[in-house]
């Protein structure tokens, strides 16, 4: 992995990353904004499920309303987290806030697909809120899920924390 | 009590001090920034789009609002308290850089912003709440909020870039090693 980050690092388009003072601000200002949408995004989900927000509207409607901003900004995520990754590769691969946020984002997308899926074969049960227990359960889940993904995803920055367990100490 | 001395007295704290000797405690007061701010933003953005009649048009304004400002609220109040916490370890640092600076004048924009839209469009929401995006006023509105709120992100971003922060304590040093006891 490290001479694989060590690779990336030489790189035409890492290189121009790293040459230019304010690319690595702007695109982390750019993820920044795009997790807020995600995390927003999936907060009023949860408002609804809790029937604390929107209830003129169904879950499944509510769903409708921000889910295509949900996915959307989880492309825009993705291409300035690559773009992050490629950048600074060392920083980003041999930290390991940075692979347990890869975990995290694999069980919030599955998270997301699941509750998508389950929602539009069993919507007319789910509004009838047959088991409102356990949709509350996941719906705090996949909140807590998203803050993790956000407070790792800074930690990135501070990899001492994990005192042994850090892949880079000096970081 | 001059602003050099209440700077001072804010550096010399125990608490900034203690924030300072951790090395963790700065880490996690920043990461619980970011989370409140994203919601902050994102929160906002909803407000924003509804505003440009550009997402949420199917529902009233004003229903929109009520769902969400005050969580907008509950998370600017966890943003502004872990930014202060950040702001004291380094007091006279932060204070006499620019984008520090710049931030808070975009915050304050925003604030000015969001009063004025309060005392035009906003007074009148119950006129225009059913239609797909606000007068001309609300639009404005909209559009100020987000180009703020996205300079706030990127100034707060640059912040870290030009100061030196809490990253290296000279004493007292604590990992996460020392809470399992090694």
């Amino acid at each position: 992995m490290h001479n694989f980050a060590l690779w990336l690092a030489q790189t035409r388009i890492s290189l121009e990353i790293q040459t230019h003072a304010w690319a690595v601000p702007t695109i982390q200002s750019v993820h920044i904004a795009a997790i807020g949408i995600v995390v927003a995004s999936v907060f009023m989900i949860d408002l609804r499920i809790f029937g604390w927000a929107g209830n003129d509207q169904t879950l499944l409607e509510t769903t409708r309303r921000f889910g295509p901003w949900l996915w959307g900004a989880l492309a825009v995520l993705l291409a300035t987290g690559a773009l992050m990754v490629t950048g600074e590769p060392v920083r980003e691969l041999m930290s390991l806030s940075f692979w347990l946020k890869m975990f995290m984002i694999a069980v919030g997308v599955t998270l997301a697909i699941g509750f998508q899926f389950s929602l539009r074969r069993n919507g007319a049960s789910w509004e009838s809120n047959k088991n409102p227990g356990t949709m509350k359960f996941l719906a705090i889940l996949t909140l807590l899920v998203w803050c993790s993904i956000i407070i790792l995803g800074r930690l990135i920055a501070y990899d001492h924390i994990w005192g042994r367990w850090s892949l880079n100490p000096s970081a | 009590m001059s602003a050099a001395h209440i700077l001072e007295s804010l550096q010399s704290s125990g608490l900034a001090e203690r924030i300072r000797n951790s090395l963790f405690l700065f880490p996690l007061i920043e990461s619980f920034h970011v989370v409140g701010l994203t919601l902050v933003f994102g929160t906002t953005f909803i407000m924003d789009l509804r505003l440009l009649g550009m997402a949420s048009t199917r529902r009233p304004f004003t229903k929109v609002a009520s769902d969400i400002v005050k969580w907008t609220w509950a998370a600017f109040a966890l943003t502004a308290t872990t930014g202060f916490l950040m702001f004291m370890t380094n007091a006279t640092v932060y204070f006499h850089n620019p984008m520090f600076r710049l931030k808070m004048l975009a915050l304050a924009l925003s604030g000015i912003n969001m009063l004025i839209f309060e005392l035009t469009a906003g007074r009148k929401a119950h006129r225009w709440e059913n239609d797909r995006a606000a007068p001309l006023a609300g639009k404005l509105a909209g559009i100020f909020s987000l180009l703020l709120w996205i300079s706030v992100i990127f100034l707060g971003r640059w912040i870290g870039f030009t100061t030196t922060n809490s990253e290296a304590p000279d004493v007292d040093t604590k990992t996460i090693d020392d809470i399992f006891n090694k």
